[in-house]
């Protein structure tokens, strides 16, 4: 191979990936970043990041390198700076592409293959996400592993040299710190034993310790939703679940993500038409001996098996590493077919058309789109960083923000990196967002009525407008709006009391506030507005340090307008605790309440003179 | 493979420096905002971003660049045109009712009131743009801000095909002096 011909084979695939996702290059933040980069606001000390880093996230996750060091380390590095998150994301997909097309070169035997394979595999629309999402990164991190620990193992196959071996052992355990499927690499590894590498078998058997291992871990300490997206379904509706993995991993059912709206049929037969070709070239080559027709089908079906029983929570990155199994097959049928007749060159042209034509615009799609909307949350966030210059130490109220705005630039509280904590949705702002079960309202953002007037009036709070391309300081004309139509008197519904906002709130049995809580003694009141139905319940948020626990289980009593509604055991130790209360029916329609708060002991740290009960956190009716 | 260990020699060298850099405030990049005055407006169009905090309910996201479905209820709060205290106004409201809508709901009637002021309603039974036009009281115009209530006796509920709540499309609202 010539020089020229040597690089175009490296450089291609990577020139490709950056071009078609070069708008994820340019990608902000948005959503889940924001969680992941607050997580530095709690590292104060070693003790703190150990914590960080480890400590079980949403749905129980622990990815301490994909997430956890990611975010912390960057974020340390270069602040809200996007860019080098993105480039770190880029810079590690396309050493998967590298690894990608080695791997399918040593396997096919064909340099073709290992030329195509990582071109498939990016025109993907599956990757979109991935390449757009910082937070998906832990999806590219994964493959890097699971790649990487595969090609070490062929190469420990092909050479006999032990260093091989353990270097796998090395990448194989790192990959755990990426993401829970790095489970699945000791089936690969055995798999391909089994068909390539008999005498090899027995030994990658050693490789499901630590994976049953891990997976008994994170079965045992993780917690198990029952309800809701991330409930796991161990039944037939995996297999359905498996069908629309492949649907989407094939592309043409996905077009309509790209604005394209081929009739049904055409699509079902699409996909039919890519089955037939993939899984046809499979068998074939099954028959005639090449068991690498089956292992590369497993490999998409082992790596997409542990997302399976999530039903209600399909979602295309998950296919980040398992496509990589099928591009290869994919790459290999192109090069055979190649190699035959004018009839299986035109079928071949025909399926790569049918694939390209379909994945590429909805990977161009997904991938402006989740550009377009990080600018927009960048837009949001870097104009509170000029609006905290600006009105320093004032309350903020947010209006105009859209649905989509909200749950991707304000549900996770970035201004909290700025310093800010007194950024709220205007009164009203809410109405036309509507509410994610398991992610929170938008309701808990909003400041009350008579706050925000008073706020206003006393000029103490600004009014922004997130409805277009920049912040709009709109206070004068929202107090004219907000004096028709916001309650002066109405008592607010939630309260929280780490907020000194709300202070005007609170009865006797509290103590100061300390940074965003606050400290209840034995017995403490909250003032709320009255419930509006009977069905409305009372919640309680709050927290107890362990050190509270260790003389067993604080009970708490709760009482409204002196009516007693119950006792509650709090034993979660270093954990938010939470309780919805059922209200007396005959309470609701009150304009106010008084909430009492009472706990079975009190403790006194070392050096306080303080009687300390529970932490709160809110209180709130809905 | 000795350049592997460059990959946890890098982990380790971000995490070490995380707990010693957080401490001080990242500086920060900041966009400019607007800080120009902006009054009420008497008529709006509600696809300018300006008049969203007008929209106080009932209303989706912008379409096109040019109007919004709204919901079943609506509202909109007006700054009255000047005179309006004396001589009242015209409330004027620019909307479409789309082919979908007529088609399954067969008619459609719109009620309207200035605060506490019923403005007399009308039936919608044709589809395409129409103009909804009241004569309001000066009564009903005397402070500095009206909210406007808009309802319909029907909508389309949320479905397959829209999971929204979707009552008629709307470019434009407010009053125009006498």
């Amino acid at each position: 191979m010539k020089r020229a011909a040597r690089a175009a084979w490296w450089v291609l695939p990577a020139v490709f990936c950056l071009a078609l996702y070069r708008f994820g290059l340019k990608a902000w933040f948005q959503q889940d970043d924001f969680a992941w980069l607050g997580l530095s606001l709690h590292v104060h000390n070693w003790r703190d990041l150990a914590s960080a880093l480890f400590e079980p996230k949403a749905q129980g996750t622990i990815r301490p390198l994909s997430e956890r060091a990611f975010f912390l380390g960057f974020y340390s590095l270069f602040g809200l700076n996007a860019l080098p998150f993105r480039i770190a994301a880029f810079a590690t997909q396309i050493a998967n592409l590298v690894l990608a097309g080695s791997i399918a070169h040593r396997l096919t035997g064909s340099r073709g293959a290992g030329f195509l394979a990582p071109v498939l595999w990016t025109a993907n629309g599956a990757l979109a996400l991935a390449m757009s999402w910082t937070s998906a990164y832990n999806q590219i991190l994964c493959a890097f592993f699971l790649l990487l620990s595969f090609r070490l193992l062929i190469e420990h196959i092909e050479t006999g040299r032990r260093s091989y071996w353990t270097w796998q052992w090395i990448t194989f355990l790192a990959g755990f710190g990426a993401l829970e499927i790095n489970v699945v690499y000791p089936a690969l590894a055995a798999a391909y034993a089994l068909c390539r590498a008999r005498p090899y078998f027995r030994k990658t058997l050693w490789l499901f310790v630590p994976s049953v291992a891990f997976a008994a871990a994170h079965w045992h300490y993780a917690p198990k939703p029952t309800a809701g997206r991330y409930a796991m379904h161990f039944d037939a509706s995996m297999l359905s679940t498996l069908w629309r993995y492949w649907e989407m991993a094939l592309g043409p059912s996905r077009m309509t993500l790209a604005r394209i709206e081929p009739p049904v049929w055409l699509a079902a037969a699409a996909t039919a038409l890519l089955t037939l070709l993939l899984l046809g070239f499979a068998v074939q080559r099954i028959r005639r001996g090449e068991l690498l027709g089956a292992f590369l089908p497993a490999w998409f079906v082992l790596v997409i098996a542990p997302v399976l029983p999530l039903r209600d929570h399909v979602s295309d990155y998950y296919l980040t590493s398992p496509l990589a199994g099928l591009a290869m097959l994919g790459a290999w049928a192109l090069i055979r077919a190649w190699k035959l007749s004018w009839y299986w060159r035109a079928t071949a042209v025909v399926g790569v058309a049918v694939y390209l034509a379909s994945s590429l615009p909805v990977a161009r799609a997904i991938t402006r789109w989740n550009f377009e909307r990080s600018r927009e949350v960048r837009n949001l966030v870097l104009g509170l960083a000029r609006v905290r210059e600006l009105h320093r130490g004032k309350v903020v109220l947010l209006t105009g923000v859209s649905a989509d705005l909200f749950w991707a630039g304000i549900h996770d509280k970035p201004y909290r990196l700025l310093g800010m904590t007194d950024v709220h949705l205007a009164p009203g702002a809410e109405k036309n967002i509507e509410a994610s079960g398991e992610t929170g309202a938008p309701g808990e953002f909003v400041l009350p009525e008579a706050f925000a007037l008073r706020a206003l009036e006393e000029r103490r709070a600004v009014v922004y407008s997130a409805a277009g391309p920049r912040l709009r300081n709109v206070t004068n004309a929202y107090l004219t709006v907000a004096r028709v139509r916001w309650s002066k008197t109405e008592e607010p519904r939630r309260v929280d009391v780490g907020d000194p906002l709300y202070a005007g709130q609170l009865g006797p049995g509290w103590h100061r506030l300390e940074g965003r809580h606050r400290w209840m003694g034995k017995r403490a009141t909250v003032r709320l507005g009255g419930p509006r139905s009977p069905a409305e319940k009372l919640h309680l948020a709050g927290f107890c340090p362990v050190s509270h626990l260790v003389g067993g289980p604080i009970r708490l009593t709760v009482a409204v307008d002196g009516r007693r509604l119950g006792t509650f055991t709090v034993t979660k130790r270093n954990e938010e605790f939470a309780f919805a209360v059922p209200i007396p029916p005959e309470i609701a329609g009150a304009p106010v309440v008084e909430v009492a708060l009472e706990v079975d002991r009190t403790v006194r740290p070392a050096g306080d003179v303080r009687e300390l009960g529970l932490v709160f956190g809110v209180v709130a009716i809905r | 493979m000795r350049r592997l260990i460059g990959i946890p020699a890098l982990v380790v060298a971000l995490l070490l420096s995380a707990p010693g850099c957080k401490r001080k405030q990242q500086k920060v990049e900041v966009i400019e905002t607007e800080e120009a005055a902006q009054d009420l407006a008497s008529m709006i169009h509600v696809a300018d971003p300006r008049a969203s905090l007008q929209l106080v309910k009932g209303f989706h996201d912008v379409e096109q660049n040019a109007w919004r479905w709204t919901m079943q209820k609506f509202s909109v709060t007006l700054r009255p045109p000047a005179g309006a205290a004396e001589k009242g106004a015209t409330l004027r409201l620019k909307l479409a009712v789309p082919d979908a809508v007529i088609g399954r709901l067969k008619t459609l009637t719109l009620a309207a009131s200035v605060g506490e002021t019923p403005l007399e309603g009308v039936t919608l039974v044709k589809a395409g743009e129409q103009i909804y036009s009241r004569e309001v009281p000066a009564s009903a115009l005397k402070a500095d801000a009206v909210t406007v209530d808009f309802a319909l006796d029907k909508c389309l509920p949320p479905g397959d095909v829209d999971r929204r709540e979707l009552g008629v499309v709307v470019t434009s609202v407010g009053f125009e002096a006498k």
